[in-house]
């Protein structure tokens, strides 16, 4: 200990080096180790939620594709090239933080946090259009629209939906949008569309379904129902675990991405203060592997969630 | 790796620049290739080859683009063995999660879900 202390009085010491360290490179090493470890955990965190994912979708993967057709594909796409796009200006954060030069760093940090914030605007726009539409999948959470688009068809049921980050008349507004006002959903109740159905009856005629599907979209509890006949409401509940899964992974996943842009936040102040030298910039490499793990994420998402469904519609859009 | 980087003096080292910037470029291109090659093959129905064919190409796209990210924006090609091995332990966890959950799910009787 007497040893250690007389090298830190006499010898040259990099400025950023804790005393518990040989060495710069230790320490970088170090650093990556525990940042690696929380890594690690977080791989175990998502992987919880894409092993639900493949229970689920081994089981009913033409509910999956029915749910994933109603996510619009060229918005998670563009969210998918948003995110590569600020990963390479945080790989660049770190390279210019390797040379010590702070005003690159401070550009390329408020280009990283620009960048995060553009992905969770797309991903409100999504939001919104997932409640506008009726796949929010909690009854009573999603936009009401009244029976025969007006106003006041049926008042009783508006004065006691309503929301509390909504007043009665926006509650009420029934837009005149033609498709709303062919499919009314007066309590805001988790719905599929027609063309869910039919890609159900396509793969029942095509003798593609699972055993489950078999059970869970066709019986009763006496059993199969006549005429190969289709329960529609054990369908929609199995649409239903499909956006259950798609909130809660795009959502957790939104939660990780607004803690990287407190972290981002936190390293522009660091950097405009020019604390990042060629000697010590290990908080921003630990910051760049959170951000790109995150980024990470998202390229199992997108395919996973938004693309599954989309080879059954035969070139048909959205 | 432990050999290489003794060859190198540690001035080398603090200055590892490591693939610069038009690396950098070049691994943001593939990326980019990636998600348009992802998006257009999910349009097109690959069932003919067997169920699921989709899937399995747009997982294997996804593990490219993750490991061009893991190698090179996160710096693992370069770092020791015991940063590749903590890496490559939480895609093993993850493995053996998948393996011992699905081997239950897949051979049980399909009366499980029936409600």
């Amino acid at each position: 200990m007497a040893h250690a202390v007389d090298t830190h009085e006499h010898h040259y010491h990099p400025p950023g080096l804790q005393h518990q360290f040989e060495d710069m490179k230790q320490q970088e090493e170090s650093v990556s180790i525990g940042m690696w470890v929380f890594l690690v955990q977080e791989i175990m965190f998502f992987g919880g939620l894409f092993t639900v994912y493949l229970v689920f979708r081994s089981r009913f993967p033409m509910a999956f594709a029915a749910g994933s057709n109603h996510l619009d594909a060229f918005w998670g796409g563009l969210n998918t090239l948003v995110l590569i796009v600020s990963s390479l200006t945080m790989a660049l954060t770190v390279y210019y933080a390797q040379k010590g030069n702070r005003n690159m760093q401070v550009i390329l940090i408020i280009l990283t946090m620009f960048f995060g914030t553009v992905f969770l605007g797309v991903k409100a726009i999504e939001y919104t259009d997932k409640y506008n539409h009726g796949t929010v999948p909690v009854d009573g959470w999603n936009k009401r629209i009244p029976e025969g688009g007006t106003q006041h068809s049926s008042p009783a049921e508006h004065s006691t939906l309503t929301l509390p980050f909504e007043t009665k008349a926006s509650a009420a507004d029934a837009e005149p949008h033609e498709s709303e006002a062919v499919h009314p959903n007066p309590q805001g109740r988790f719905r599929i569309e027609d063309k869910d159905l039919e890609l159900v009856k396509q793969a029942q005629e095509g003798n593609y379904l699972t055993g489950s599907e078999k059970i869970g979209y066709f019986s009763n509890g006496q059993g199969s129902l006549p005429n190969g006949q289709i329960d529609e409401a054990k369908f929609r509940d199995k649409v239903r675990i499909f956006f259950w899964i798609y909130f809660v992974m795009t959502g957790l996943h939104a939660l990780h991405m607004i803690i990287g842009l407190g972290v981002m936040l936190w390293l522009l102040w660091r950097a405009w203060l020019g604390s990042y030298t060629a000697e010590y910039f290990s908080p921003v490499e630990t910051a760049g592997l959170y951000w790109h793990f995150v980024d990470i994420v998202w390229i199992f998402l997108f395919p996973l969630l938004y693309l599954l469904g989309r080879h059954f519609l035969h070139g048909g859009g959205h | 790796m432990a050999e290489q980087h003794n060859t190198h003096s540690k001035a080398q080292e603090e200055h590892e620049e490591h693939i610069g910037i038009p690396g950098y470029l070049v691994i943001f291109g593939i990326l980019v290739v990636g998600t348009i090659l992802t998006y257009f093959v999910a349009t097109i129905d690959l069932d003919w080859i067997f169920p699921g064919a989709n899937t399995l190409v747009a997982l294997l796209i996804a593990f490219t683009k993750m490991t061009f990210v893991v190698l090179y924006f996160m710096h693992v090609r370069w770092q020791s063995r015991l940063i590749w091995l903590t890496a490559l332990s939480g895609f093993f966890w993850l493995a053996i999660m998948f393996a011992f959950i699905m081997q239950d799910y897949l051979t049980r009787t399909s009366g499980t879900f029936t409600n």
